[in-house]
Protein backbone atom coordinates (compact mmCIF):
# COMPACT_ATOMS: atom_id res chain seq x y z
CA UNK A 1 0.00 0.00 0.00
CA UNK A 2 1.60 3.26 -1.07
CA UNK A 3 2.08 6.08 1.38
CA UNK A 4 -0.76 8.34 0.26
CA UNK A 5 -3.32 5.54 0.32
CA UNK A 6 -2.05 4.40 3.72
CA UNK A 7 -2.43 7.92 5.09
CA UNK A 8 -5.98 8.15 3.75
CA UNK A 9 -6.79 4.71 5.14
CA UNK A 10 -5.54 5.70 8.57
CA UNK A 11 -7.97 8.63 8.47
CA UNK A 12 -10.86 6.15 8.59
CA UNK A 13 -9.68 4.37 11.72
CA UNK A 14 -12.33 5.98 13.95
CA UNK A 15 -15.17 4.96 11.65
CA UNK A 16 -13.83 1.42 11.39
CA UNK A 17 -13.36 1.18 15.12
CA UNK A 18 -16.92 2.36 15.68
CA UNK A 19 -18.37 -0.32 13.40
CA UNK A 20 -16.03 -2.93 14.88
CA UNK A 21 -17.09 -2.03 18.37
CA UNK A 22 -20.78 -2.28 17.59
CA UNK A 23 -20.26 -5.55 15.75
CA UNK A 24 -18.15 -7.28 18.38
CA UNK A 25 -19.55 -5.58 21.45
CA UNK A 26 -16.12 -5.66 23.09
CA UNK A 27 -13.31 -3.15 22.95
CA UNK A 28 -10.51 -5.70 22.84
CA UNK A 29 -12.16 -7.62 20.02
CA UNK A 30 -12.86 -4.39 18.16
CA UNK A 31 -9.19 -3.44 18.40
CA UNK A 32 -8.12 -6.81 17.02
CA UNK A 33 -10.72 -6.60 14.27
CA UNK A 34 -9.56 -3.16 13.19
CA UNK A 35 -5.92 -4.21 13.11
CA UNK A 36 -6.74 -7.34 11.12
CA UNK A 37 -8.82 -5.24 8.72
CA UNK A 38 -5.86 -2.99 7.99
CA UNK A 39 -3.51 -5.96 7.65
CA UNK A 40 -5.81 -7.46 5.05
CA UNK A 41 -6.16 -4.11 3.32
CA UNK A 42 -2.39 -3.80 3.05
CA UNK A 43 -2.10 -7.34 1.71
CA UNK A 44 -4.91 -6.76 -0.78
CA UNK A 45 -4.17 -3.15 -1.69
CA UNK A 46 -3.85 -4.11 -5.34
CA UNK A 47 -7.56 -4.91 -5.27
CA UNK A 48 -8.56 -1.36 -4.45
CA UNK A 49 -9.71 0.68 -7.43
CA UNK A 50 -8.35 4.20 -7.36
CA UNK A 51 -11.10 6.81 -7.38
CA UNK A 52 -13.62 4.63 -5.57
CA UNK A 53 -14.64 5.05 -1.95
CA UNK A 54 -11.75 3.86 0.22
CA UNK A 55 -13.86 3.91 3.38
CA UNK A 56 -16.46 1.65 1.80
CA UNK A 57 -13.69 -0.70 0.68
CA UNK A 58 -12.29 -0.84 4.21
CA UNK A 59 -15.78 -1.39 5.67
CA UNK A 60 -16.20 -4.31 3.31
CA UNK A 61 -12.93 -5.87 4.46
CA UNK A 62 -13.87 -5.31 8.09
CA UNK A 63 -17.26 -6.93 7.66
CA UNK A 64 -15.82 -9.93 5.83
CA UNK A 65 -13.10 -10.26 8.44
CA UNK A 66 -15.70 -10.17 11.18
CA UNK A 67 -17.79 -12.82 9.45
CA UNK A 68 -14.90 -15.15 8.68
CA UNK A 69 -13.05 -14.87 11.95
CA UNK A 70 -15.44 -13.90 14.62
CA UNK A 71 -19.15 -14.03 14.00
CA UNK A 72 -19.53 -17.77 14.40
CA UNK A 73 -18.04 -17.62 17.87
CA UNK A 74 -20.52 -15.16 19.29
CA UNK A 75 -24.18 -15.44 19.97
CA UNK A 76 -26.01 -12.56 18.39
CA UNK A 77 -28.83 -10.96 20.41
CA UNK A 78 -31.13 -12.15 17.71
CA UNK A 79 -30.79 -13.53 14.26
CA UNK A 80 -31.61 -11.31 11.32
CA UNK A 81 -34.84 -13.18 10.69
CA UNK A 82 -36.31 -11.84 13.92
CA UNK A 83 -35.73 -8.31 12.75
CA UNK A 84 -37.59 -9.12 9.58
CA UNK A 85 -40.67 -10.28 11.45
CA UNK A 86 -40.55 -7.07 13.43
CA UNK A 87 -41.75 -5.15 10.38
CA UNK A 88 -45.30 -6.40 10.66
CA UNK A 89 -45.46 -5.92 14.39
CA UNK A 90 -44.26 -2.38 13.95
CA UNK A 91 -47.39 -1.26 12.13
CA UNK A 92 -49.53 -1.09 15.21
CA UNK A 93 -47.24 0.90 17.44
CA UNK A 94 -46.28 3.25 14.62
CA UNK A 95 -49.70 4.78 15.03
CA UNK A 96 -48.59 6.02 18.39
CA UNK A 97 -48.45 9.80 18.08
CA UNK A 98 -46.11 10.03 21.05
CA UNK A 99 -43.24 8.42 19.16
CA UNK A 100 -41.76 11.63 17.85
CA UNK A 101 -41.51 13.11 21.32
CA UNK A 102 -39.99 9.96 22.67
CA UNK A 103 -37.36 9.79 19.96
CA UNK A 104 -36.30 13.34 20.66
CA UNK A 105 -35.89 12.69 24.36
CA UNK A 106 -33.77 9.57 24.05
CA UNK A 107 -30.28 9.72 25.52
CA UNK A 108 -27.21 8.22 23.91
CA UNK A 109 -27.06 5.18 26.18
CA UNK A 110 -30.64 4.22 25.36
CA UNK A 111 -30.00 4.50 21.66
CA UNK A 112 -26.85 2.43 22.00
CA UNK A 113 -28.63 -0.27 23.97
CA UNK A 114 -31.41 -0.46 21.41
CA UNK A 115 -28.91 -0.67 18.59
CA UNK A 116 -27.02 -3.47 20.29
CA UNK A 117 -30.25 -5.43 20.70
CA UNK A 118 -30.59 -5.68 16.92
CA UNK A 119 -29.07 -8.44 14.87
CA UNK A 120 -25.56 -7.94 13.51
CA UNK A 121 -26.91 -7.52 9.98
CA UNK A 122 -29.39 -4.89 11.09
CA UNK A 123 -26.79 -3.07 13.18
CA UNK A 124 -24.38 -3.06 10.28
CA UNK A 125 -26.76 -1.57 7.77
CA UNK A 126 -27.97 1.09 10.22
CA UNK A 127 -24.40 2.13 11.04
CA UNK A 128 -23.28 2.14 7.41
CA UNK A 129 -26.23 4.40 6.63
CA UNK A 130 -24.88 6.89 9.17
CA UNK A 131 -21.52 6.94 7.40
CA UNK A 132 -22.94 8.74 4.39
CA UNK A 133 -22.32 5.85 2.05
CA UNK A 134 -24.50 5.72 -1.03
CA UNK A 135 -26.81 2.76 -1.44
CA UNK A 136 -24.54 1.48 -4.18
CA UNK A 137 -21.55 1.69 -1.86
CA UNK A 138 -23.48 0.02 0.94
CA UNK A 139 -24.44 -2.74 -1.46
CA UNK A 140 -20.74 -3.22 -2.25
CA UNK A 141 -19.90 -3.41 1.44
CA UNK A 142 -22.68 -5.87 2.16
CA UNK A 143 -22.15 -7.72 -1.12
CA UNK A 144 -25.82 -7.72 -2.00
CA UNK A 145 -28.08 -5.97 -4.54
CA UNK A 146 -29.06 -2.34 -3.95
CA UNK A 147 -32.69 -3.36 -3.56
CA UNK A 148 -31.72 -5.68 -0.73
CA UNK A 149 -29.90 -2.82 0.99
CA UNK A 150 -33.03 -0.68 0.83
CA UNK A 151 -35.32 -3.33 2.23
CA UNK A 152 -32.77 -4.42 4.84
CA UNK A 153 -32.29 -0.83 5.98
CA UNK A 154 -36.03 -0.20 6.18
CA UNK A 155 -36.56 -3.31 8.27
CA UNK A 156 -33.61 -2.53 10.50
CA UNK A 157 -34.79 1.01 11.18
CA UNK A 158 -38.32 -0.21 11.88
CA UNK A 159 -36.93 -2.75 14.33
CA UNK A 160 -34.85 -0.05 15.94
CA UNK A 161 -37.86 2.21 16.35
CA UNK A 162 -39.66 -0.60 18.09
CA UNK A 163 -36.76 -1.12 20.48
CA UNK A 164 -36.49 2.59 21.12
CA UNK A 165 -40.12 2.78 22.02
CA UNK A 166 -39.45 0.34 24.82
CA UNK A 167 -36.49 2.34 26.08
CA UNK A 168 -38.39 5.61 25.93
CA UNK A 169 -41.28 4.47 28.10
CA UNK B 1 -49.77 16.33 23.10
CA UNK B 2 -47.12 15.89 20.43
CA UNK B 3 -47.57 16.85 16.81
CA UNK B 4 -49.47 14.44 14.60
CA UNK B 5 -47.89 11.25 13.44
CA UNK B 6 -45.53 12.06 10.57
CA UNK B 7 -43.42 9.32 9.05
CA UNK B 8 -40.86 11.68 7.61
CA UNK B 9 -40.45 13.60 10.86
CA UNK B 10 -40.05 10.37 12.75
CA UNK B 11 -37.48 9.16 10.26
CA UNK B 12 -35.51 12.36 10.72
CA UNK B 13 -35.82 12.10 14.50
CA UNK B 14 -34.53 8.54 14.35
CA UNK B 15 -31.49 9.60 12.34
CA UNK B 16 -30.87 12.45 14.77
CA UNK B 17 -31.12 10.02 17.65
CA UNK B 18 -28.55 7.75 15.99
CA UNK B 19 -26.20 10.68 15.59
CA UNK B 20 -26.38 11.08 19.36
CA UNK B 21 -24.68 7.71 19.79
CA UNK B 22 -21.66 8.05 22.08
CA UNK B 23 -18.63 9.20 20.14
CA UNK B 24 -15.75 6.89 20.92
CA UNK B 25 -12.74 7.48 18.69
CA UNK B 26 -10.25 4.68 18.24
CA UNK B 27 -7.96 4.62 21.29
CA UNK B 28 -4.38 5.77 20.74
CA UNK B 29 -3.12 2.20 21.14
CA UNK B 30 -5.33 1.11 18.22
CA UNK B 31 -3.99 3.93 16.08
CA UNK B 32 -0.44 2.87 16.93
CA UNK B 33 -1.21 -0.73 16.03
CA UNK B 34 -2.70 0.35 12.71
CA UNK B 35 0.24 2.64 12.02
CA UNK B 36 2.58 -0.31 12.49
CA UNK B 37 0.56 -2.33 10.00
CA UNK B 38 0.55 0.52 7.48
CA UNK B 39 4.24 1.34 7.87
CA UNK B 40 6.14 0.54 4.69
CA UNK B 41 8.73 -2.20 4.90
CA UNK B 42 12.24 -0.79 5.23
CA UNK B 43 13.99 -0.92 1.87
CA UNK B 44 16.94 -3.24 1.57
CA UNK B 45 20.32 -2.00 0.44
CA UNK B 46 20.31 -1.47 -3.30
CA UNK B 47 23.29 -1.97 -5.59
CA UNK B 48 23.43 1.80 -5.98
CA UNK B 49 23.61 2.19 -2.23
CA UNK B 50 26.46 -0.26 -2.04
CA UNK B 51 28.28 1.42 -4.91
CA UNK B 52 27.88 4.77 -3.19
CA UNK B 53 29.50 3.49 -0.03
CA UNK B 54 32.18 1.67 -1.96
CA UNK B 55 33.09 4.92 -3.68
CA UNK B 56 33.22 6.73 -0.37
CA UNK B 57 34.84 4.16 1.82
CA UNK B 58 37.38 2.47 -0.40
CA UNK B 59 39.58 5.50 -1.07
CA UNK B 60 39.34 6.49 2.55
CA UNK B 61 40.36 3.08 3.74
CA UNK B 62 43.14 2.85 1.20
CA UNK B 63 44.49 6.17 2.34
CA UNK B 64 44.27 5.24 5.96
CA UNK B 65 45.68 1.76 5.43
CA UNK B 66 45.12 1.00 9.03
CA UNK B 67 43.87 -2.24 10.47
CA UNK B 68 42.18 -0.28 13.21
CA UNK B 69 39.89 1.28 10.63
CA UNK B 70 39.44 -1.83 8.53
CA UNK B 71 38.15 -3.93 11.39
CA UNK B 72 34.92 -2.00 12.05
CA UNK B 73 34.15 -2.04 8.34
CA UNK B 74 34.47 -5.79 8.24
CA UNK B 75 32.13 -6.01 11.22
CA UNK B 76 29.70 -3.62 9.57
CA UNK B 77 29.62 -5.63 6.35
CA UNK B 78 29.19 -8.81 8.33
CA UNK B 79 26.22 -7.36 10.20
CA UNK B 80 24.66 -6.05 7.01
CA UNK B 81 24.94 -9.49 5.44
CA UNK B 82 23.47 -11.02 8.57
CA UNK B 83 20.52 -8.64 8.51
CA UNK B 84 19.97 -9.30 4.83
CA UNK B 85 19.95 -13.06 5.40
CA UNK B 86 17.56 -12.76 8.32
CA UNK B 87 15.37 -10.34 6.39
CA UNK B 88 14.91 -12.89 3.59
CA UNK B 89 13.43 -15.45 5.93
CA UNK B 90 11.40 -12.87 7.86
CA UNK B 91 9.87 -11.47 4.68
CA UNK B 92 9.16 -14.96 3.38
CA UNK B 93 7.48 -15.98 6.64
CA UNK B 94 5.22 -12.91 6.61
CA UNK B 95 4.39 -13.39 2.93
CA UNK B 96 3.50 -17.04 3.48
CA UNK B 97 1.42 -16.13 6.52
CA UNK B 98 -0.52 -13.53 4.51
CA UNK B 99 -1.16 -16.00 1.72
CA UNK B 100 -2.82 -18.29 4.25
CA UNK B 101 -4.80 -15.48 5.86
CA UNK B 102 -5.92 -14.14 2.49
CA UNK B 103 -6.75 -17.50 0.95
CA UNK B 104 -10.36 -17.65 -0.21
CA UNK B 105 -10.47 -21.42 0.11
CA UNK B 106 -10.56 -23.19 3.46
CA UNK B 107 -7.50 -24.81 4.97
CA UNK B 108 -6.61 -28.13 3.39
CA UNK B 109 -7.15 -29.91 6.68
CA UNK B 110 -9.51 -28.19 9.07
CA UNK B 111 -9.43 -29.63 12.54
CA UNK B 112 -8.61 -28.62 16.07
CA UNK B 113 -7.17 -32.05 16.73
CA UNK B 114 -3.41 -32.19 16.32
CA UNK B 115 -3.64 -35.96 16.01
CA UNK B 116 -5.65 -35.47 12.84
CA UNK B 117 -3.78 -32.50 11.41
CA UNK B 118 -0.23 -33.78 11.72
CA UNK B 119 -0.84 -37.18 10.05
CA UNK B 120 -2.49 -35.38 7.15
CA UNK B 121 0.96 -34.25 6.02
CA UNK B 122 2.24 -37.80 5.74
CA UNK B 123 3.20 -38.47 2.15
CA UNK B 124 2.78 -34.82 1.26
CA UNK B 125 6.17 -33.73 2.60
CA UNK B 126 9.61 -35.26 2.45
CA UNK B 127 9.87 -34.98 6.21
CA UNK B 128 7.60 -35.59 9.18
CA UNK B 129 6.69 -32.28 10.80
CA UNK B 130 6.92 -32.22 14.57
CA UNK B 131 3.98 -30.32 16.02
CA UNK B 132 5.22 -28.83 19.27
CA UNK B 133 1.88 -27.39 20.40
CA UNK B 134 -1.51 -28.89 19.62
CA UNK B 135 -3.49 -25.81 20.68
CA UNK B 136 -5.77 -25.16 23.62
CA UNK B 137 -8.84 -23.05 24.43
CA UNK B 138 -6.93 -19.77 24.20
CA UNK B 139 -5.01 -20.63 21.08
CA UNK B 140 -7.07 -23.24 19.25
CA UNK B 141 -5.58 -25.15 16.36
CA UNK B 142 -7.65 -24.46 13.25
CA UNK B 143 -5.94 -26.80 10.86
CA UNK B 144 -3.08 -27.06 8.47
CA UNK B 145 -2.03 -26.62 4.89
CA UNK B 146 0.88 -27.25 2.61
CA UNK B 147 3.02 -24.19 1.99
CA UNK B 148 6.22 -23.22 0.30
CA UNK B 149 8.96 -21.65 2.36
CA UNK B 150 11.44 -20.14 -0.06
CA UNK B 151 12.59 -23.10 -2.17
CA UNK B 152 11.01 -25.94 -0.24
CA UNK B 153 7.72 -27.40 0.88
CA UNK B 154 6.62 -26.64 4.41
CA UNK B 155 3.87 -27.62 6.79
CA UNK B 156 1.73 -24.72 7.94
CA UNK B 157 -0.16 -25.17 11.19
CA UNK B 158 -2.75 -22.47 11.70
CA UNK B 159 -4.03 -21.32 15.08
CA UNK B 160 -6.39 -18.65 16.32
CA UNK B 161 -5.55 -16.09 18.95
CA UNK B 162 -8.79 -14.17 19.47
CA UNK B 163 -9.22 -12.45 16.11
CA UNK B 164 -5.61 -13.00 15.07
CA UNK B 165 -4.25 -15.79 13.00
CA UNK B 166 -1.04 -17.43 14.13
CA UNK B 167 0.85 -19.54 11.64
CA UNK B 168 3.63 -21.97 12.45
CA UNK B 169 5.70 -23.03 9.47
CA UNK B 170 7.78 -26.18 9.79
CA UNK B 171 10.41 -26.92 7.14
CA UNK B 172 13.76 -28.52 6.49
CA UNK B 173 16.40 -26.16 7.87
CA UNK B 174 19.38 -26.96 5.67
CA UNK B 175 20.65 -24.45 3.17
CA UNK B 176 18.39 -21.58 4.21
CA UNK B 177 19.71 -18.04 4.75
CA UNK B 178 19.31 -18.17 8.52
CA UNK B 179 20.42 -15.05 10.39
CA UNK B 180 23.99 -15.55 11.54
CA UNK B 181 23.75 -13.17 14.49
CA UNK B 182 21.15 -11.70 16.76
CA UNK B 183 20.02 -15.01 18.23
CA UNK B 184 18.95 -15.06 21.83
CA UNK B 185 19.10 -17.93 24.25
CA UNK B 186 15.59 -18.66 25.55
CA UNK B 187 15.28 -21.78 27.63
CA UNK B 188 16.66 -24.74 25.76
CA UNK B 189 16.40 -23.01 22.39
CA UNK B 190 18.02 -20.15 20.58
CA UNK B 191 15.53 -17.90 18.85
CA UNK B 192 15.69 -15.05 16.41
CA UNK B 193 12.95 -12.44 16.77
CA UNK B 194 12.03 -9.75 14.29
CA UNK B 195 9.15 -7.37 13.65
CA UNK B 196 8.12 -6.02 10.29
CA UNK B 197 4.96 -4.27 9.07
CA UNK B 198 3.16 -5.01 12.31
CA UNK B 199 3.98 -8.70 12.23
CA UNK B 200 6.17 -10.55 14.66
CA UNK B 201 8.25 -13.46 13.41
CA UNK B 202 10.16 -15.88 15.59
CA UNK B 203 12.58 -18.36 14.06
CA UNK B 204 14.16 -21.33 15.75
CA UNK B 205 15.50 -24.80 15.06
CA UNK B 206 14.54 -27.94 16.92
CA UNK B 207 14.06 -31.64 16.25
CA UNK B 208 16.24 -31.26 13.16
CA UNK B 209 13.64 -28.94 11.64
CA UNK B 210 13.22 -25.22 11.13
CA UNK B 211 10.31 -23.28 12.62
CA UNK B 212 8.85 -19.86 11.87
CA UNK B 213 6.03 -18.52 14.01
CA UNK B 214 4.17 -15.51 12.55
CA UNK B 215 1.33 -13.34 13.78
CA UNK B 216 0.16 -9.75 13.87
CA UNK B 217 -0.94 -10.09 17.49
CA UNK B 218 0.77 -8.02 20.15
CA UNK B 219 4.51 -8.82 19.95
CA UNK B 220 4.59 -9.66 23.65
CA UNK B 221 1.81 -12.18 23.16
CA UNK B 222 3.62 -13.75 20.23
CA UNK B 223 6.79 -14.10 22.28
CA UNK B 224 4.82 -15.68 25.13
CA UNK B 225 3.11 -17.93 22.64
CA UNK B 226 6.44 -19.01 21.17
CA UNK B 227 7.45 -20.40 24.54
CA UNK B 228 4.50 -22.77 24.36
CA UNK B 229 5.70 -23.91 20.96
CA UNK B 230 9.15 -24.53 22.36
CA UNK B 231 10.56 -21.55 20.52
CA UNK B 232 11.40 -19.30 23.45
Amino acid sequence: MHEELAREALGHVDALYKLARYLTGRESDAEDLVQETYARAVAGAAGFTAGTNLKAWLFRILRNTFISMYRHRRASPEVSGVDITDAAATEEWLRDDMELDRLRKLVAEEIEAALMSLSEDARTVVLLDLEDLSEVEMAAVLECPVGTVKSRLARARAALRRRLRDYAK
Amino acid sequence: MSEPHDERAIDVALTEALHRLPHRPAPARVVRRVERVLAPAPPGPSPGWRWHWARVLVPTLAAAAAVALATPVVVYQYNAATRAAGATMITEAIGDHLRIVQAQRPLEIESGDGHRVRPWFEGRLEFSPVLPFAGDNDVPLRGGALAWFLDRKAAAFVYGLRLHTVTLFVFRPEGLPWPTAGWQRAGASEVYRAGERGYTVILWRAHGLGYALVSDADPREVVQLASRFGGA
